[in-house]
């Protein structure tokens, strides 16, 4: 899969996920951060995006600490995606 | 006003069936915490937890229930409830007064039946199960008040982890308030796939022995327990067992985050204050704190932080869900009863699996028993929600 | 106790613009509360809110931004229960694998006081009751008892349910709703089970009465099942706090359940045949915190010394409100006594 496509099927994935309603997924920027400012996620959307990592993609990540660096934006997790992505 | 005192107490967890079985395993720093035998998850595999060493049948048999619709949450309360009358020897005319009232707790009720729960909510055409109508908040304090016809207010608080710890709270100012002269107050939990599955899904689990403010604390370990009190005034307990006076009690939101503690521990710090307030103590008249001490990583640092700053000197402290692991709505209940224990045997039990203190806040809990003096004696509850409530035992 | 400012969350328009002369229909043996769009949530927040806190945030935001308050307790008998399902269902459906968190946190029944407190940063004291009929009069005797002594603190306290599929169908299956009754027969059709509401009313209250909207001068509360305890427990609440039946309005939470109308006309016939009875159910339904909502028509009906005629269920010459006396219970169970003045 193209690089943007997975991109763009990520922010889809996160606002039908975390139930966005207020936001659509062109809204978010690719290098912007998810939590904290940016979009503005907690700490229960980062293990909810765990779990969509693991539920859509087969990657598993057991460390939420860990799970925190791959989360920072849509580029590093589309880069994690890409080279540990099991489905 | 005469003091409100503490003449009964029940209590069921890992560690005991009966008061002196738990004091027994407190002062050897035996803990219950292991695998479960009769709970039915695939987590009992992974991890431990502090189960009560009875099946629910075994329980419902030794209390002589035959209502289907029992749950193990139902039949545990009643098994404390029943202690704690019997222990301050309440009479049925007293116990349908309508001056006596039952003051419950639990965070996830009958939800203790996952299974059961799905195919009645899912299925809406099926034939009624048995556990119909024990989904509720309020379904076990509705089953004690069925069992036993208690005349009076009754009611049931759920504010998460803090849930008992609130409704001795309550009980004390029911009574204080001339509501009631007779309060049977605390709370109860089964462990539940239900609750299992949410600290799972959180990543605040230990698949470890618990190892509360500890620097490698992994996390939490779920028990199951039920504990309750009973309270009255002083001048109406003559020639009663006293246990200890209920003297200080404060609630305060930490209005930070829905399932974490704010850095600075300011729901923690004020809930603390307000109990010494009500109490008319000042911070070093605490002698030993029974901390909240879940040993998530959350927890034991805010609450060190909250600690560091209402105290000059941190009291001796300790966190005994090392022993039972967190039972959740009994919590705040179960260690009620521990420092009341404590306090009439001037003793202190440690914390078990401590080795190493949290980095930024450099504090250790008590390591081995010891028998000690003490006046004054707090216990912290914090829950889900930002909920923190704090109680002070004092000695007769 | 009295009572400043009150926010109300129902099947009717009582939310803003006050309408209660013509009333919404029920469909299908519920009475769905009419929800406003919510000011000043955080969308984060939102996002994840049931209806039950959306009711609650609904009714609570906007007395907590007019007001500072010492504390905020809330009544609810199944608060999260909608959330407490969709994680239940997630559980069995994954077979207690890697679960999504949200709903866990979310399905704690203090997730109400929990966020009024953390939108307004309300660091008092927090009070969540969850004792199902009585989850709302237990919340009153609470503020009741932290205003006594104190009367310069202001609590906010509400009650709080909504309909939830899970509790719908279990009350259902247990004989307590029909899926065919309506609000408009709701009192002529004799038949056992009754139709289901949902809502949400909060209030500001302290201990002074300048400028006050009303008094509550008694809450009692007990559970039995006896119709005669009930009438003898009536009888002494009466004696104690309401021995004058003047421009009193008896209002009663009758359901059409018939298997409950004996014991609301018990109390009734306490009175003989002297006072005006109205009733409210056909336009909330039935919910475990329904008092909170009689609360508030108690106040409304003392601001404007009357009630719409539909409300009553016999002939009245009543001209003037003073006193209002609320008598409801759950499922055969659960009482409550209230006595309102102005």
């Amino acid at each position: 899969m193209e690089k943007d496509a997975l991109k763009q099927q990520v922010k889809e994935q996160i606002v039908k996920f975390l139930n966005l309603n207020t936001v659509s997924p062109a809204d978010i920027k690719d290098d912007e951060p998810l939590f904290g400012e940016g979009l503005g996620l907690d700490s229960i959307d980062s293990i909810e995006l765990i779990v969509m990592l693991s539920r859509e993609y087969g990657i598993n990540i057991q460390d939420p600490k860990e799970g925190r660096k791959i989360l920072t934006s849509i580029n590093t997790m589309a880069d994690y995606i890409e080279q540990h992505r099991t489905k | 006003m005469g003091r409100i005192v503490v003449t009964g107490i029940g209590i069921i967890t890992a560690i005991g069936e009966v008061l002196s079985e738990h004091r027994t395993a407190l002062m050897n720093g035996k803990s219950g915490i292991g695998k479960a035998h009769f709970l039915r998850s695939k987590y009992i595999e992974k991890q431990p937890l502090g189960e009560i060493k009875m099946a629910t049948a075994a329980l419902a048999e030794k209390l002589n229930v035959t209502n289907a619709s029992a749950t193990r949450t139902d039949l545990i309360a009643f098994y404390a409830v029943q202690q704690a009358i019997a222990d301050a020897c309440l009479s049925e005319a007293v116990l349908s007064d309508a001056a006596t009232a039952l003051v419950g707790a639990s965070t996830v009720g009958g939800m203790c039946l996952t299974d059961e729960m799905y195919a009645d909510a899912n299925l809406p055409d099926q034939s009624a199960s048995p556990y119909l109508q024990s989904y509720s908040n309020s379904a076990n304090t509705l089953f004690l008040q069925q069992q036993l016809g208690i005349g009076g207010i009754v009611n049931t608080f759920n504010t998460a982890c803090s849930s008992s710890a609130n409704a001795i709270m309550y009980g004390a100012r029911l009574i204080k308030n001339g509501l009631a002269k007779k309060v049977i107050a605390g709370g109860v939990d089964s462990l539940s796939k239900y609750t299992i599955n949410g600290f799972n899904a959180l990543m605040i689990l230990s698949d470890k022995p618990c190892r509360p403010f500890d620097a490698g604390r992994k996390g939490l370990n779920l028990g199951e327990g039920a504990a309750f009190l009973v309270l009255e005034k002083e001048e109406d307990a003559a020639g009663k067992n006293i246990y200890a006076a209920v003297t200080g009690y404060g609630n305060s939101n930490d209005a930070f985050h829905a399932s974490a503690t704010s850095a600075d521990g300011e729901g923690p710090f004020l809930c603390m204050q307000r109990a010494l307030e009500v109490a008319g103590l000042k911070p070093g008249d605490i002698d030993f704190i029974n901390a909240h001490g879940t040993a998530t990583e959350n927890n034991d640092e805010t609450e060190s932080v909250a600690m560091l700053r209402l105290f000059e000197k941190v009291p001796a402290f300790a966190s005994t869900k090392s022993y039972t692991g967190h039972t959740l709505g009994a919590a705040g209940a179960v260690e009620a009863v521990y420092s009341i224990l404590g306090l009439q045997n001037q003793e202190i039990y440690p914390s078990l699996n401590f080795e190493e203190p949290i980095a930024s806040t450099m504090q250790v809990p008590v390591r081995k028993y010891k028998k000690t003096h003490l006046r004054h004696v707090m216990s912290n509850s914090f829950g889900f929600g930002g909920n923190c409530t704090s109680l002070v035992f004092s000695k007769i | 106790m009295y009572i400043h400012q009150h926010t109300c969350i129902s099947p009717q328009q009582t939310n803003g613009l006050i309408q209660l002369e013509e009333i919404s229909i029920s469909a299908d043996g519920k009475l769905l509360a009419k929800e406003p769009v919510l000011e000043g949530v955080p969308p984060a927040m939102l996002r994840r809110m049931s209806k039950a806190v959306r009711m609650g945030i609904g009714t609570g935001l906007p007395l907590l931004k007019n007001n500072v308050a010492d504390g905020i307790i809330i009544g609810t008998a199944n608060g999260g229960m909608e959330d407490c399902i969709i994680f239940l269902n997630q559980i069995v459906d994954y077979e207690e694998g890697l679960l999504a968190p949200a709903a866990f946190v979310q399905s704690t029944p203090n997730a109400i006081a929990g966020q009024l407190s953390l939108i307004t940063k309300n660091r008092g004291y927090n009070a969540t009751h969850v004792h199902n009929g009585l989850a709302f009069e237990n919340a009153l005797l609470d503020a009741q008892m932290l205003i006594s002594g104190h009367s310069h603190k202001s609590y906010l306290v509400g009650g709080v349910d909504e309909i939830s599929s899970y509790n719908y169908n279990i009350d259902c299956l247990a004989g307590w709703y029909s899926k065919i009754k309506t609000n408009k027969h709701l009192y002529t059709d004799k038949t056992p089970a009754t139709i289901a509401g949902e809502g949400a009313a909060m209030f500001i209250v302290n201990g002074s009465p300048v400028n006050a909207l009303a008094q509550i001068k008694a809450v009692s509360l007990f559970h039995s099942t006896d119709p005669g305890t009930v009438v003898g427990r009536f009888k002494d609440f009466i004696a104690e706090w309401a021995p004058v039946a003047d421009n009193t309005i008896f209002l009663s939470g009758e359901n059409g359940d018939l298997r409950q109308t004996p014991l609301y006309e018990s109390c009734e016939e306490v009175f003989g045949s002297a006072i005006p009875v109205a009733r409210f159910k056909h336009v909330t339904g039935e919910y475990p915190t329904a008092s909170s909502f009689a609360l508030w028509l108690a106040c409304y009906a003392l601001k404007e010394q009357n009630l719409p005629p539909h409300f009553y269920k016999n002939e009245h010459n009543l001209s003037q409100v003073d006193r209002i006396i609320i008598y409801n219970q759950y499922q055969g169970m659960q009482h409550s006594f209230i006595f309102v003045t102005q």
